[in-house]
């Protein structure tokens, strides 16, 4: 699941999935706008077939920091 | 004929009623409404209004885009009311806030804001009547059906007058208190005449701004329904580009945040797909023009999205101007510019560079903010704040700003002064600036000697960041300070003791 995370990622950026490690923060150091972050989140729904609710959610989305914190919001979904 | 948007939408009725107008998505299915099934709505929610008391006065809408937000949109500014939209991002004081400057009695909420209705009934109290945008009423409110059946029977409201108030929306203020722009009937139907765009009925628009922005109103809605377009709304910022497969667009309205963010899917997908499948599986297969503004766009993306058939034509506006100003059309049209203006505009400058614009579409003024009113129209000429120029052709070209706003490429208007009056008030603080770096916000602040003087530095940095944390838990994204930088050194002032803000990286 992390593997194709992490390619659906590098859509957003000029690093290969392969070096994107978990610590990295999108903003600072994948280079991700807020909407970047929105629309890899609507990548990630359709991919691993969820839906993330709206809402409060939505702001919990836009407060992710690094790589690992969005696998683990992602893991909570999808196990 | 009269220059009103009643005048503007009973003819959209009328040419275009069996035609689709809108169409969204609900529990994952599509659903459409017809010109004639929203003129319906529209009307019983105008006599329901006038039915409850409810005449020449403010009426506010809280809520993301939906048909039931636009019904209720058009229900007031197509009768004797004015419509307030309000960002439902905001932290429940500003908006409520809000609600009092604006002496706002009616109110239309989305039922996802429910939990803002105790609030407002305590803190309010020239809100009369509240109704949920639902089927459900949220407790204390009654339902937009309930508002309709009270209207049933009665005859139908008089139309307006051009010089009535049709819209106040509010705009980031520079002395740190957003402003309530003052839109007449003939401001809004101007703009969408000038704009001269003229029927295409059929053609698909995707909305994807934010509702109660001027920009995504007039663009997308006035203009759209005068156009015979179909309306279909993106439901969530995460499906943008899924929505663009699903609804088909031809035309779109975006700020430089979305073109941004749509280039690097196509930078990526271009590397493996023909420009073809790129049009089908990122564009939907359709779109052919995107409208943007708000904020400068870099021309390298023109080009970019020009290598899929796509025109972006980029614009120029503010909610005082209804709010275009300027904009490319597809036979005149020149990259890095904001096009030429409207025919319905003039454009001067002053001195200093600032442009300055007089118009049929110009604000009326600030409601209950005679001051800034008087300081930002001068005998009819608005003062926009923005530095520009125009070359030989007649072409628009920004270069520069005269006030002090901060403008993000999702095209929200940061007043950075509005932030820092909060984060001084940690006694913490001796002196803080906002700035906006990289399409983020960053506050750097040069704490009080004292206080530092008995942190270390790690402590510091975790007070200091704390207080930023308190204040963006309140805070839509856009708003939220995501950096923190701490002076050693006081900030640079002028000879009045003021902080120079186009020196504040000066000696960090």
């Amino acid at each position: 699941m992390e593997e194709r995370f992490k390619e659906l990622a590098a859509q957003y950026c000029t690093i290969d999935a392969k070096d994107i490690t978990n610590d990295m923060t999108f903003r600072d150091d994948l280079g991700f706008s807020s909407l970047d972050l929105m629309t890899f989140l609507g990548d990630l729904e359709d991919e691993f077939d969820t839906e993330f609710e709206l809402g409060d959610d939505e702001q919990k989305l836009s407060n992710m920091r690094t790589v690992g914190d969005a696998i683990e919001f992602l893991k909570s979904y999808i196990d | 004929m009269s220059k009103t948007l009643r005048e503007l939408w009973d003819k959209c009725a009328e040419s275009f009623s069996d035609k689709p107008a809108v169409r969204w998505i609900e529990n994952k299915d599509i659903k459409e409404k017809s010109y004639k099934e929203l003129d319906t709505n529209i009307v019983k929610i105008r006599k329901g209004i006038s039915a409850q008391g409810l005449s020449n006065t403010h009426i506010a809408l809280l809520g993301i885009s939906s048909v039931r937000w636009v019904e209720a949109y058009f229900g007031v500014i197509t009768g004797k009311n004015t419509a307030v939209p309000i960002d439902a991002a905001l932290a429940p004081a500003d908006i409520i806030d809000l609600l009092n400057r604006s002496d706002t009695q009616g109110l239309f909420i989305d039922p996802r804001f429910a939990a803002l209705v105790p609030h407002i009934r305590q803190h309010c109290p020239k809100v009369k009547k509240l109704w949920t945008l639902a089927d459900e009423a949220i407790d204390g409110t009654q339902t937009v059906s309930d508002l309709m059946a009270d209207g049933e029977g009665s005859e139908d409201v008089a139309a307006p007058q051009e010089d009535d108030v049709a819209m106040i929306i509010y705009t980031s203020g520079t002395t740190g208190k957003s402003k309530g722009v003052m839109l007449l009937q003939k401001n809004l139907f101007t703009n969408v005449e000038a704009l001269a765009i003229g029927p295409k009925p059929g053609v698909v628009f995707m909305s994807v701004l934010p509702v109660h922005h001027a920009y995504c109103l007039v663009m997308d809605w006035l203009q759209g329904f005068q156009m015979g377009a179909v309306l279909c709304i993106n439901d969530s910022l995460l499906h943008i580009v899924k929505n663009l497969s699903v609804f088909k667009p031809h035309v779109m309205l975006m700020v430089p945040l979305m073109i941004e963010t749509i280039y690097k899917r196509l930078r990526s997908a271009g590397a493996k797909m023909t420009p073809e499948e790129v049009r089908q599986k990122i564009f939907g297969g359709n779109l052919k023009r995107i409208y943007t503004g708000g904020a400068h766009l870099d021309p390298y993306y023109i080009d970019e999205f020009a290598k899929y058939d796509v025109l972006v034509l980029e614009g120029y506006g503010m909610s005082e101007c209804s709010p275009v100003i300027s904009s490319n059309t597809e036979s005149h049209y020149k990259a890095g510019s904001v096009g030429k203006p409207l025919p319905n505009v003039k454009i001067k400058f002053s001195e200093s560079g600032e442009i300055l614009v007089h118009g049929s579409s110009v604000m009326t003024g600030y409601y209950n903010m005679e001051k800034e009113t008087e300081e930002t129209l001068k005998d009819g000429w608005l003062h926009t704040g923005d530095k520009g120029y125009m070359d030989e052709d007649g072409f628009l070209y920004i270069n520069g700003r005269v006030k002090n706003l901060i403008i993000l490429s999702n095209g929200e208007n940061i007043s950075p002064e509005e932030i820092e009056t909060k984060i001084a008030l940690a006694p913490i603080v001796s002196e803080v600036i906002v700035t906006g770096d990289d399409n983020a916000l960053t506050a750097r602040i040069f704490p009080e000697p004292e206080a530092a003087a008995s942190m270390s530095k790690d402590e510091l940095k975790a007070a200091l960041q704390q207080i930023l944390d308190e204040y963006n838990k309140e805070q839509p994204t856009y708003r939220q300070l995501s950096r923190l930088i701490i002076r050693k050194n006081p900030f640079l002032k002028t000879s009045t003791r003021k902080i120079i803000r186009a020196k504040v990286d000066t000696d960090e």
